[in-house]
């Protein structure tokens, strides 16, 4: 039955009018019914006053003078007031008028509504009061009620004129609101079709007005980002799989057959069969990492998170590289604060601050000196990670995120291209920022987390939004964890 | 050794338990979970490797069950699933270890032998002997003929993993898993250069190796063949 009313009257909020509307009008019934018997009862007790003072007046008369000087007062008083206001009767023992300009009335003692229709006048009501007298006659005296009667025609009608206008202001009120409701979320809608229909970059327009719509569109678009955020990145996994794969695939490839056409003693083959295992580990290494980006970034293992004592982790971290440092010939050195707390996953904070090391290692030459420093602030924890290495020109800074990405005097040294993509997936999973600075010479890697205190795991998508469009700060001062720069440039 | 393979996939079911009767094992194979269920809790196996997605009852549940019956056979999950999480759910479910496909053969032969050498009921060793090389585990020293060995925690714990495994060999990633608490492959050589330090300390000036490298598999601790 719905379906057939027009789509405005189904709106939530048009019945939600419709309810207000109901709600209100009976409460104001109710007032207007205790206000219009109030101002009846009122004017009435007051028409009572009146009629009573005047039997009053006249009982008196009658006590003093007896029958006659009543019979005069009356005429006097109805050939001094023909029309009104006041009315008067005056009735023997039988029922016959002796004076008075009423017609008789047969109703006995008491109060009593009656219709005056007299040649004076005609059309009136009044409010009559009728007293036996010792003869056995009655008196009546009647009031025109018109004033009362005036009021309550006023109030009905006051009422009448406010609840129609109440009314249509409120019809008009709610289906304004439900067609300005229907259109914004007609917007929406709009916006859900084309996305639906593959425009993943399409956003739902904003007002600006910061309503509690503007607020749902904001965290709807927040939504939409990170989204394409993860449907880019699975994209970018396929297209990495189909581009980077290949090169190692032909090789594979390449070697087989060469051992085929050239492999003549079983050591050949044997050389051929491990140069294949090798390669095909290899390739096995660049999928797994591939694998387990996507896997971070689709954002899944949040809900491993424990409180990681950062400290120790980032001690066995470089417990572990020393003794390859001292083999490379390399200094590496450790300025570790103690008791520095993050919220995260303990596998993969680990992976992230190793990969970073294994970076500089491996990109410094031999007799460079590799640093790793934390400093905290009371929200921020800083972790630094400096070498004299070559360092990464300023303008490729942005680039080195992009899995597969190696700068091209890399290119021979071994390595996938994938860690630092593992590196920037990890630290936007666990919402720490991620900075390449100068460290003139060699380059400079500061990871922020935020304070375990405050573990802010609903803002990942702005996060992750936000790295990616603000450029890293190319500084040139001399790298160091600072940590108050961290707060306006981390990810808020 | 007496184990029960339960994995699907016929063929590799068969390169594995060819392998491992190579490597001189009884190997018993079935394909699906409530057959597996019902032989492992049957036959007195010394050690189960178990697929995770096997038709019927699922490996994890399987183990589950195995071991909610109170039966503390050893278990290898064989699987494809290699997520962090996958992992997690493995080891908390009764497995024992876990390795991921696809995998070296070396790797599976020296868990094997691992999980097979675990003594099912623990005694608690105070001492590990190899040749004249002796760890005392409890006051936490190293001495080689008589002479003391200084070595630091992390190659102390190194060590003692080595010798545990004595005449097994033990792998890169084993090591990476126990010594380091590492579940990930760090490109670089760490296990090398510590073993390479740790040979310097224990072998040098000695007359037997004892520290040996197992080319493509791992290393062994054992004294001269």
């Amino acid at each position: 039955m719905f379906a057939a009313l027009p789509r405005i009257l189904r709106t939530s909020s048009f019945r939600l009018t419709l309810l207000c509307i109901g709600s209100f009008g009976a409460s104001v019934l109710i007032l207007f019914g205790v206000m219009y018997w109030a101002a009846s009862v009122y004017m009435s007790n007051s028409l009572d006053a009146a009629v009573d003072s005047d039997i009053t007046e006249l009982a008196d008369v009658l006590q003093v003078g007896g029958d006659a000087a009543l019979e005069a007062l009356v005429k006097e008083r109805v050939r001094q007031t023909p029309h009104g206001p006041m009315f008067y009767l005056l009735q023997d023992a039988k029922g016959e008028v002796v004076a008075g300009n009423l017609l008789p009335v047969r109703g006995g003692e008491g109060r009593f509504e009656l219709k005056v229709r007299n040649s004076d006048a005609p059309h009136v009501t009044a409010h009559a009061h009728s007293i036996a007298l010792p003869d056995g006659g009655y008196l009546t005296v009647a009031v025109d009620s018109f004033p009362r009667n005036k009021m309550r025609k006023l109030i009905l009608w006051v009422f009448g004129c406010s609840a129609a206008t109440s009314l249509l202001l409120a019809f008009g009120g709610g289906a304004l609101m439900s067609v300005n409701l229907l259109r914004r979320i007609e917007t929406i809608s709009r916006a859900a079709r084309d996305i639906m229909a593959g425009d993943f970059s399409r956003r739902i327009p904003n007002r600006g007005t910061g309503d509690e719509f503007d607020h749902l569109v904001a965290s709807l678009n927040a939504m939409l980002a990170r989204n394409e955020v993860a449907i880019e990145s699975v994209r970018q996994v396929s297209n990495d799989i189909a581009h980077d794969l290949r090169t190692p695939l032909t090789r594979l490839r390449q070697r087989l057959e060469l051992a085929q056409r050239q492999a003549r003693s079983v050591e050949e083959w044997r050389r051929a069969a491990q140069g294949c295992i090798s390669d095909m580990d290899a390739i096995l290494e660049t999928f797994g990492g591939l694998l387990r980006i996507a896997q971070i970034e689709s954002g899944v293992p949040t809900r491993r998170f424990t409180k990681v004592d950062l400290s120790e982790l980032l001690r066995s971290v470089i417990e572990v590289y020393q003794p390859m440092a001292e083999e490379k010939e390399q200094r590496l050195t450790a300025d570790i604060a103690s008791g520095l707390i993050v919220w995260g996953d303990r596998e993969l904070l680990t992976q992230m601050v190793a990969n970073v090391i294994e970076n500089a290692m491996k990109h410094s030459p031999s007799g460079a000196s590799i640093g790793l420093a934390t400093s905290t602030s009371p929200t921020m924890i800083a972790v630094a990670v400096s070498d004299s290495g070559p360092g990464i020109p300023a303008e490729e800074r942005v680039h080195v995120f992009r899995r597969f990405y190696r700068l091209e005097r890399s290119r021979s040294t071994p390595g996938s291209g994938l860690g630092l993509s593992l590196v920037e997936a990890i630290a936007a999973l666990h919402l720490a920022g991620i900075e390449l600075t100068d460290n003139g010479p060699g380059l400079c890697v500061t990871l922020r987390f935020h304070a375990p205190d405050q573990p802010p795991p609903a803002r990942y998508c702005l996060a992750k939004s936000q790295q990616e469009a603000r450029p890293l700060p190319a500084s040139s001062s001399q790298c160091r964890p600072d940590t108050t720069e961290g707060e306006r440039s981390g990810p808020v | 050794m007496k184990i029960l393979l339960i994995e699907d996939d016929r063929e590799n079911a068969d390169y594995v338990a060819d392998g491992l009767r190579e490597e001189g094992h009884l190997v018993a194979q079935v394909a699906s979970g409530a057959e597996g269920l019902i032989c492992a809790m049957g036959n007195g196996f010394d050690l189960l490797i178990v697929d995770r997605m096997i038709p019927g009852l699922d490996g994890l549940n399987l183990v589950k069950s195995l071991r909610a019956a109170g039966n503390h056979t050893p278990v290898l999950f064989l699987t494809a699933l290699g997520g962090v999480e996958d992992r997690v759910s493995g080891l908390n479910a009764g497995g024992d270890d876990y390795l991921i496909k696809p995998f070296a053969f070396s790797e599976l032969v020296a868990r094997v032998a691992a999980l097979g050498r675990r003594p099912h009921a623990t005694v608690a060793e105070t001492r590990l002997h190899v040749l004249d090389l002796e760890l005392d585990l409890l006051s936490r020293t190293v001495r080689r003929h008589g002479k003391l060995i200084e070595l630091q925690p992390r190659e102390f714990q190194l060590l003692e993993y080595l010798m545990r495994h004595a005449g097994q060999v033990v792998t890169r990633t084993m090591l990476l898993e126990h010594v380091w608490d590492i579940h990930f492959d760090p490109h670089t050589n760490v296990v090398e250069t510590h073993i390479s330090r740790l040979r310097t300390k224990v072998d040098k000036g000695f007359a037997a190796e004892l520290i040996h490298t197992v080319r493509g598999a791992g290393y062994c601790v054992r004294g001269p063949a």
